[in-house]
């Protein structure tokens, strides 16, 4: 196979790309004519909120799409060549060897009753022609390539035998060792811890660059493009609505939609005392999809142009094209709603009294099982936790999975016993549940859900209840007439305010939100962290605020619990905390978050973690972060740290906290 | 592995405990007793107190149950009430004929159900619903058809109509043509409940795994259709049906009494309809235990198989 | 079991999870269920089978149990559309009679069972433990019977007729309904639903009575209509092994053995109502399936 190598002709040129879904209740217009290139050599980012059809669009160049989706129109073309064209047989020359492709979910992506030799040796013999010793060779090297240790052994491993992190790594061992010219990237590290996905971000970024592939990363995270990405498209409802290098799409963007994504992320400089700002509304529903342009209702600058006629692609720079109506989006428009603005200031004089005090908790998980000669393993999820939390204040904890942090959350709660240890609660503690999916009972209408603390408690009579209930749903932001709809028939955010509606029922004093927005469109989450923060303002409750969204957790929180493999290793105000880190892994969480801001991230240099977390059930018997320290010495694997002050307001539990 | 097994074949054990306990002490609650019920009101009290004397209903309960119990485990199950001949002689002259049904259906199940199934599944994935909703369609209404009035439409058709087998007549190992011909109807009636459930539930394997990650991803590494779906699909899809192949010998052996009956086949369901019909408790008591013993052990089997299939479990 | 499960970061780009997870009976009074293409095929099968059945004295047919031996054996015909058999007894008329009786265990065999099943299915998977061993061996054992066969040797001992062979066939089932439901109950013992209810004291029962028992029901009833066809089945194949209900008494079961003798010579007293049980079987199916899709709208593939 020859190409022609055309410096000036692109890699993968995509014209009025569409894709369909049909459907019981009619048909889905997944991917509405988008058009787009991709250089030798370059790295292109897809953003986009679910349902915005990035995944869609990426799946239809290979025609990957499961059925009942079909490409209907437009043409792809890989080096001149009509991908649309060819026959499914023609296609597979292409798919893998080509263009090689990376999956979101590593722990379904790889065959799991296969050995990982099995499912990548022979598509290497395929595309490059070698024997199955070659080839062998070949598939080790990529595997050590990706930071595989003992690459040799772990090559005859079978997918389970491996966390996802690893799992991801093979993956891309295995789309890379076919020496593709276009890689496509499918959220390839959503599924993955932050210290995770920074290693595999970088494990991209040197071997595309290494081998000259040119790479499609499709992602909702804009801290990743910013670290990642030569060029941005930015899709909204099917379409792209911005497309252009990355720092001129960060600098000067255009389309209000980008506009509007850029201005809601909690930035590192973001002021605490600022309110953030908010995207209105929500994504539409690509059933029945808007005349004219589709964000035109979320859109502080819609004119009545835009209801008419959707807004093509029009140059805005040098590269850099928008489809809006107006020539620079938002700029010059105040919508005060949406604006980030100045909180009044919190009631610090509320703070002297101690809503909850946790004193040395642990819980451990086991499993005794019958007829087993081998010890019981324990899980030490909670190792030793003694946390404060003032009135009016709010705690962050951050941590990985696994660090047990949400086990703190649900002691707290009382939904699970501690193994030792103590709980103090000044009044009532109640919480909001990561998935708005699964935290109503479907069968249940809202204004049921909202009572049910009432009836539990027996407050008050029905006309009571029913009043409280209308307070309530008004105070989160919602009508009346949502409390006669089912959780189903409400948005992801809606559903958010309704969780937090039930939880303020009993007037609780304490509230714990575990993950509140994580579930949620990156364009709804500015909406609920302000509802939070505002109803923290107003009631002078308690709030404990856990995530591994470091910044939300810094813009939000007060103080910072920082823990790992269910121990606080570092603890203090929040901005000291971030600033001025005083324990390794404190520092190297706050390195690997991608910031969204193309020009820092090109300075940062980030010392990322090596390895993965350790498993709980053998902990080491020093300090539990030495497996992946920087600074470790011998002292730290067999000395454990304990917390201690090493600084007046803060504590850590380092040997070295002045180390770095 | 051979911890896993181990344990559940004490599991096996004590299920097959609770089976045998159940069986004797359900068999108790006949109202009067097992020798009153077995003789009717045909017999004189003197001659009934013999009886139960015989089948040692005068010692207490207890010991019965041990005695059984006894029994069970060195292979002596009594004699018959009609006849006096030992239970175990009888079903042992029996089983081969029950088996050989058995086996030659699940071969013919499996031979069919699992391309008819892995067609559906294909075709049902590629959006083409014609011919998936055809072998859908004709596996549910298989499926629900009462297997002995399938016997009877067969039997109506390829032995009174068409002459092809015969209806009855002995049943000989000695001629093995003669027998696969007598077994033929039978093994063929049995297989049209099987092979549609089988089909179904490999249809519905094939799609899950179809649907799943790793699929696409042999596909976006350029592997041809039918590569994937012999390399990962078939593979993975083949967990889910071994169990339920399993399950699906339940189905089976109810199916082995039925067409026993109707085709006058000597097996162990046959010998289970006479020993209700005759009152012989001994027999059925023995027979019911028989058949939960053996339902049991091809769940095992399957466990086992499944657990050496995946190797995710293996370990 | 381990710790934090809440941790995997958006994972948002299922749109139709929350669909699935969601919806419920309160959506079959949209009209989803009876708008349902399987739903409607079940009831023009049923609907005319249960009038014929309802109205059967209305007809012109002579009783299930009248004789005329001046005509025996008469193949089918307007005046006997299903023939009648060796004592001139009207098929049609015995085989509505029989629908009566298997629509009667049909019904109690679905009833008893998914009762039986709700009630120790919930306090096995709910409350665990000791409850749950004991519940749950006692069900591994009467799973270890192939179903026909524990329905054969308990209607051995509690004898033949009516009462009988519904207790037998439901007590064969009932372990599978307590499985079910057992599984359905662990489901939703971890859903953040009952969490969230546990962060105000709601008491156990409150628990089960308002999130667990209404949350299985949609499953129970979906398992309940195949159970009911199953039943009908059962029932059928006792009776025609002479073990279940018994001549004169008609039921299909039995009216299919009396012509087994003549099927050289009168095929239609044992085709006939054949056909009848089947189509009831697949309209229970067909029922079932419409129920699950009303339910969800995804599990059509």
């Amino acid at each position: 196979m020859t190409f022609q190598t055309d410096i000036d002709a692109p890699l993968l040129d995509v014209r009025a790309l569409r894709t369909e879904f049909g459907t019981d209740s009619g048909t889905v217009t997944a991917v509405d004519g988008v058009s787009f290139a991709v250089h030798a050599g370059e790295r292109v980012a897809i953003v986009g909120e679910s349902g915005s059809g990035k995944s869609a669009m990426a799946m239809s160049i290979l025609r990957l799409l499961a059925y009942p989706g079909r490409v209907t129109g437009g043409a792809v073309l890989l080096n001149g060549r009509d991908l649309s064209a060819l026959s499914e047989r023609q296609l597979s020359a292409v798919r893998g060897r080509l263009v090689g492709t990376v999956f979101q979910d590593p722990m379904s992506s790889l065959d799991p009753v296969m050995r990982i030799s099995k499912q990548m040796i022979p598509p290497i013999m395929r595309a490059l022609g070698l024997s199955r010793e070659v080839a062998r060779a070949e598939a080790i090297l990529w595997l050590d390539k990706v930071g595989i240790p003992d690459a040799e052994k772990r090559l005859d491993a079978f997918p389970f035998e491996m966390s996802g992190g690893m799992r991801q790594r093979v993956m891309i061992a295995m789309a890379l060792s076919c020496r593709p010219r276009l890689l496509i990237a499918d959220e390839p590290t959503t599924a993955l811890d932050v210290t995770i996905q920074a290693q595999i971000v970088e494990v991209m970024k040197k071997l595309t660059a290494e081998t000259g592939t040119a790479m499609m990363f499709i992602t909702h995270d804009l801290g990743l493009v910013a670290r990642f990405a030569d060029k941005v498209a930015v899709m909204y409802a099917g379409r792209i609505v911005e497309f252009g290098p990355v720092r001129e799409i960060f600098r000067t963007p255009s389309h209000p939609y980008t506009q509007s994504l850029l201005s809601t992320i909690p930035s590192a400089k973001a002021l605490r005392h600022q309110r953030l700002a908010q995207i209105p509304g929500m994504p539409p529903d690509m059933k029945t999809p808007p005349q004219g342009c589709a964000f035109r209702e979320r859109c502080a600058a819609a004119i009545p142009r835009c209801a008419q006629q959707p807004p093509e692609l029009s140059p805005r720079g040098a590269g850099h094209v928008a489809a809006c109506w107006q020539p620079e989006g938002l700029t010059g428009i105040v919508r005060p709603e949406c604006e980030a603005r100045v909180r009044p200031g919190s009631n610090r004089a509320l703070r002297d009294r101690t809503m909850v005090e946790i004193n040395r908790l642990t819980k451990h998980f086991s499993s005794p099982r019958l007829l087993s000669r081998k010890p019981v393993p324990v899980v030490k999820a909670v190792n030793g936790v003694t946390l404060r939390v003032q009135q009016g204040e709010t705690l962050g904890i951050v941590g990985e999975s696994g660090c047990g942090k949400s086990t703190v959350a649900r002691l707290l709660l009382g939904l699970e016993k501690p193994t030792s240890g103590e709980i103090f609660t000044d009044g009532l503690a109640q919480m909001v549940f990561q998935d708005p999916s699964a935290s109503f009972n479907p069968k249940m209408r809202i204004s049921a859900i909202i009572e049910e603390p009432l009836v539990v408690k027996r407050w008050g009579d029905r006309a009571a209840r029913a009043a409280r209930v209308r307070h309530l749903i008004a105070q989160v932001g919602l009508e009346e007439a949502h409390l006669n709809r089912y959780p189903s028939q409400l948005s992801g955010g809606q559903r958010q305010r309704v969780a937090v509606a039930r939880a303020l029922a009993l007037d609780p004093s304490v509230m714990v939100a575990d993950e509140p927005t994580s579930a949620l469109d990156v364009s709804v989450r500015a909406q609920i962290i302000n509802l939070l923060v505002d109803l923290k303002e107003d009631l002078g409750i308690a709030f404990v605020f856990i995530s591994h969204d470091l910044l939300t957790v810094r813009y939000i929180a007060d103080r910072i619990a920082v823990m790992y493999l269910g121990e606080v290793v570092e603890y203090g105000p929040a901005d000291e905390v971030f600033d001025r880190p005083a324990h390794p892994y404190t520092k190297a969480l706050i390195e690997t978050v991608p910031l969204p801001d193309p020009v820092t991230e090109a300075t940062r240099a980030p010392k990322l973690l090596q390895g993965e977390l350790p498993s709980p059930l053998n902990l080491p018997k020093g300090c539990a972060f030495a497996s992946r320290c920087p600074i470790v010495t011998d002292r730290c694997r067999a000395e454990k740290p304990v917390l201690r002050h090493p600084m007046k307001t803060r504590e850590a539990a380092c040997h070295y906290p002045h180390a770095i | 592995m051979i911890d896993y097994s181990l344990k559940k074949f004490v599991q096996l054990l004590i299920t097959v405990l609770g089976v045998v306990t159940l069986v004797f002490f359900t068999l108790r609650f006949i109202p009067g007793d097992a020798a009153s019920a077995m003789a009717g009101d045909a017999i004189s009290g003197e001659a009934l107190e013999l009886l139960r004397e015989q089948m040692g209903l005068n010692t207490p309960l207890i010991a019965q149950y041990f005695s059984y119990l006894r029994g069970l485990v060195t292979f002596d199950f009594g004699v018959t009430i009609t006849t006096q001949l030992p239970v175990s002689d009888l079903i042992l002259r029996a089983v081969p004929v029950t088996l050989s049904i058995a086996v030659l259906t699940i071969l013919l199940t499996v031979t069919l159900a699992i391309p008819l199934g892995t067609l559906a599944a294909l075709m049902a994935h590629r959006g083409q619903s014609g011919l998936d909703n055809a072998i859908t369609g004709t596996a549910m209404v298989l499926d629900l058809m009462p297997s002995f009035w399938t016997a009877l439409v067969f039997l109506l058709i390829f032995s009174l109509t068409l002459g092809w087998f015969p209806a009855s007549g002995s049943v000989s190992f000695d001629n093995p043509m003669e027998y696969l011909k007598r077994i033929a109807l039978p093994v063929l009636v049995l297989s049209v409940t099987q092979v549609a459930t089988m089909a179904r539930i490999t249809r519905t394997a094939v799609l899950e795994v179809l649907s799943e990650d790793y699929v696409r991803t042999a596909r976006a590494m350029g592997w041809s259709e039918m590569r994937v779906l012999f390399r990962h699909a078939l593979k993975n899809a083949a967990l889910p049906i071994v169990t339920v192949i399993g399950l699906s010998f339940g189905n089976l052996l109810n199916g082995t009494v039925i067409v026993e009956f109707i085709f006058t086949l000597p097996g162990i369901g046959n010998l289970l309809i006479n020993g209700i019909n005759s009152r012989d408790y001994q027999m059925v008591q023995t027979l019911i235990v028989f058949y939960a013993l053996l339902f049991v052990i091809i769940n095992f089997a399957t466990d086992i198989v499944y657990r050496a299939l995946d190797p995710r479990v293996r370990f | 079991m381990t710790q934090d499960t809440t941790n995997v970061p958006n994972r948002a780009e299922a749109p139709g999870l929350a669909i699935r997870a969601a919806g419920g009976l309160h959506r079959m009074g949209q009209g989803r269920f009876l708008a349902n293409r399987k739903t409607r095929l079940a009831l023009v099968i049923l609907v005319p089978i249960l009038a014929l059945t309802a109205f059967a004295p209305l007809l012109p047919l002579q009783g299930p149990l009248e004789t005329n031996l001046g005509a025996m054996m008469q193949p089918p015909s307007l005046e006997h559309p299903f023939g009648t058999d060796r004592m001139g007894r009207d098929i049609l008329a015995r085989t509505l009679a029989g629908v009566q009786i298997s629509l009667l265990v049909g019904l109690s065999v679905a009833v008893l069972a998914m009762v039986a099943g709700i009630v120790l299915g919930t306090l096995a998977g709910f409350f665990g433990g000791f409850v749950d061993r004991a519940v749950m061996s006692i069900v591994d054992i009467f799973l270890a019977f192939p179903s026909l066969l524990l329905a054969i040797g308990l209607v051995a001992v509690m004898g033949t007729g009516v009462i009988p062979v519904i207790m037998a066939i439901a007590l064969a089932d009932v372990p599978r309904f307590i499985r079910l439901q057992r599984s359905l109950v662990l489901s939703l013992r971890s859903r953040a639903f009952i969490d969230a209810a546990r962060t105000v004291d709601a008491p156990q029962a409150w628990l089960m009575r308002r999130h667990i028992v209404p949350n299985t029901v949609a499953p129970m009833l979906v398992a309940a209509s195949i159970a009911a066809a199953n039943a009908i089945l059962v029932e059928a194949s006792l009776s025609f092994l002479g073990l279940g209900i018994m001549p004169p008494v008609p039921s299909l079961g039995n009216i299919i053995r009396d012509g087994q003798t003549y099927l050289e010579q009168a095929w239609w007293i044992s085709t006939l109502p054949g056909l009848v049980i089947l189509a009831i079987a697949i309209s229970f199916h067909f029922l079932s399936d419409g129920v699950r899709e009303a339910l969800d709208p995804r599990s059509r593939q």
